[in-house]
């Protein structure tokens, strides 16, 4: 069946919501990144800051140096959250199937076969985006396409405002005159080794044959392929039902880089969500890691939790090694977040070895104790040591 | 022949709709990128609204324009940045750009027209006036059909000016609502008259609904009132004439559209 996938991309969406909150920003340079660090590094900037020059993750001071009258702000992630929840509820009446990019303004809704109901697909998506204008006031750029793939390219090609219809069966057409860099999935070390075969356009990717492809990409090859044809069978994944995972956040009082005080908020985090998981009867496989260095920018890490577990000791021992794989810069830490993920029931084999089976099951006795104590006298009736030492 | 020297074509307000997939209108399984195809087995021209949501860009135009005859026309929508969303600042640069989007399909002379369709809330003010004449002359050469949603431009003066300036003045067969245009007869370009049908669904038209608002089927008493009546009149006056059922959403349109072409082959308007 042949789809029809809306993409909203509201561009600079932080500086778009911070627009909303302050009308006096509109029309004018403006760059989002943290202040009162000599090293911060630009967030995001307004289409105007662009213009002059400023990028993301550009140091602010070089940033200030190229846009002299921005105007700047710090970042506020609670508000971008927010603004995010409130676009997604805009679309839900549309469909089912409503994902949402990781607080970043965009949206997919997929609409296959929801014309008898709402009418044509590209009637819905400008109707979506004039009730996201009026409602919430942000003014997101819109495609409608066969896939997601071609409908984020098609956003990001009209970038900053405006809309583009890709019609079913025009994907190859549509992407062939573009630069490969568009395309959403093929990564700097794709784009390195294809600019070392003088490979800037679409069209000439689309030359080769998967066998060519494999030479230099391997396992790649099959993935740019299909990317570069437009072929994009990734479902927009049911509202409500995306990737379930258990989240939690730390801002340090003071940025630190000390690797005591990171490790006992940690735990502490690790408490939190292990108290979670193990509430919704699940486990996770993956562990993630996201710090906010003191300059903006973000660096995450992850590490896989072999076998899925809920246990507090066995997801610390993963999300040290995540924090451990994060933690690569000399700088100080401001706020920190624990992702589990990959969620699953848990798994119901048992170890093989006595010795490990004893072990997991004194660990999992000690937390159900902790849980119990807790559950009956309050959350601070006891406290594991690490925590304390913060 | 046909009586008058007027040629005369009919077709439906859009063409690539999944509900004509149900309706049986397309035989089963047929791609949306080959549903023109099939459509221009059947009809001669078709109303382009996908350019009222997106600016036309000419190279997806022209791959449009190759699937189809070159016999085949076809009425394009003006964009709702001149209709709709009107910008005072940048509207003539959004005309300048539609102009271009569409220019495939005036090099190959088939343009039909262009369709500019205001909404309800444009009604006759002073401001909205210069705006249409300004307008009108920023798509001069590009056969311009100017559809009006409110009754306040149903006056003399209005069509005096639309006679004056050769604009054809779209007939508009919808419910009788007070608010609405009325549905006139009424030929002002000597070049081309333009009949657009939407159906007499009231209650759908008031829901705000796309799907209730064009959802009419129109019974041959209706349809032969136009054809017997109002469209013989209006081709003798005009050497041009197109007519768009935009009753799309259960396959009505195609339906009530071969309906007339033969009512209309039938008196002898259409070969």
């Amino acid at each position: 069946m042949n789809r029809s996938i809306i993409h909203l991309n509201i561009a600079d969406f932080a500086v778009a919501v911070e627009r909303v909150v302050d009308c006096g920003l509109q029309d004018r340079p403006v760059i989002v990144a943290p202040l009162g660090s000599a090293r911060a590094m630009v967030y995001d900037m307004s289409e105007e800051a662009y213009q002059c020059g400023v990028q993301k993750h550009m140091p602010l001071r070089a940033a200030r140096r190229l846009c002299r009258d921005a105007s700047i702000l710090p970042p506020h992630p609670d508000r971008y959250e927010r603004a995010m929840r409130a676009l997604f509820k805009q679309a839900l009446p549309y469909s089912p199937l409503v994902e949402a990019g990781d607080v970043d303004g965009h949206l997919f809704v997929d609409t296959t076969g929801t014309s008898r109901l709402f009418g044509p697909p590209v009637d819905i998506a400008w109707r979506l985006r004039r009730q996201v204008k009026t409602a919430l006031g942000l003014d997101p750029i819109w495609s409608v396409a066969p896939n997601k793939l071609v409908a984020k390219v098609a956003t990001r090609l009209v970038k900053p405002t405006g809309e583009y219809v890709v019609g079913a069966g025009e994907e190859a057409v549509f992407l062939a005159p573009l630069p490969v860099w568009l395309v959403p999935g093929i990564e700097r070390d794709d784009l390195n080794r294809l600019r070392e075969f003088n490979f800037t356009r679409v069209s000439q990717v689309m030359a080769l044959s998967l066998a060519h492809l494999q030479v230099p990409f391997g396992n790649r090859a099959h993935f740019l392929y299909e990317a570069v044809r437009g072929i994009d069978p990734s479902p927009v994944l049911p509202a409500g039902r995306q990737r379930p995972m258990v989240i939690s956040d730390h801002d340090f009082d003071e940025d630190t880089n000390e690797r005591k005080v990171l490790e006992s908020a940690l735990y502490g985090m690790v408490e939190q969500a292990g108290r979670r998981l193990r509430q919704q009867r699940r486990a996770a496989r993956r562990v993630s890691v996201a710090l906010d260095y003191s300059d903006g920018v973000r660096c995450a890490r992850q590490s896989a939790a072999k076998p899925a577990t809920a246990n507090d000791l066995m997801l610390f021992k993963t999300a040290r090694q995540a924090l451990n794989r994060a933690r690569m810069r000399r700088l100080r830490i401001r706020h920190m977040r624990l992702t589990c993920d990959r969620l699953v029931f848990p798994p119901a084999q048992m170890a093989l070895f006595p010795e490990e089976r004893q072990n997991r099951e004194k660990q999992d006795c000690i937390v159900a104790a902790i849980d119990r104590v807790r559950s009956r006298f309050g959350r601070k009736m006891i406290q594991v040591g690490r925590t304390l030492a913060a | 022949m046909s009586k008058y020297p007027c040629s005369i074509r009919v077709g439906t307000s859009g063409y690539s709709y999944a509900e004509w997939l149900d309706a049986g209108f397309y035989p089963p399984d047929t791609k949306p990128g080959a549903m023109l195809q099939q459509y221009a087995q059947q009809f001669s021209v078709t109303e382009l609204n996908y350019t009222w949501y997106q600016m036309p860009r000419a190279p997806a135009i022209e791959r449009m324009r190759r699937q189809v005859p070159p016999h085949f026309q076809f009425a394009a929508k003006l964009t709702r940045y001149l209709t709709h969303e009107i910008d005072a600042d940048q509207w003539r640069v959004h005309a300048a750009q539609y102009r271009d989007g569409v220019a495939p399909l005036i090099q190959s002379g088939q343009l039909a027209a262009v369709l500019v369709q205001f909404p309800p809330s444009f009604q006759r003010t002073p401001e909205n006036r210069h705006y249409l004449a300004a307008l009108l002359d920023e798509l001069h050469g590009l056969r311009a059909a100017v559809e009006f949603r409110h009754a306040s431009w149903a006056t003399e003066r209005v069509y005096v000016e639309l006679e004056r300036r050769q604009t054809a003045l779209v007939s508009v067969d919808a419910p009788g609502l007070k608010e609405l245009f009325p549905r006139l007869a009424i030929v002002t370009s000597p070049d081309l008259f333009y009949i657009r049908f939407h159906g007499r669904n009231a209650r759908g038209w008031r829901s705000g609904n796309m799907q209730k608002q064009f959802n009419y089927d129109y019974t041959e008493a209706e349809l032969d009132e136009w054809a017997e009546e109002k469209i013989e009149r209006m081709a003798g006056q005009a050497r041009s004439g197109l007519l768009f059922f935009n009753n799309h959403v259960r396959a009505q349109a195609p339906k009530n559209a071969l309906s007339m072409m033969r009512m209309l082959v039938g008196q002898g308007l259409m070969r």
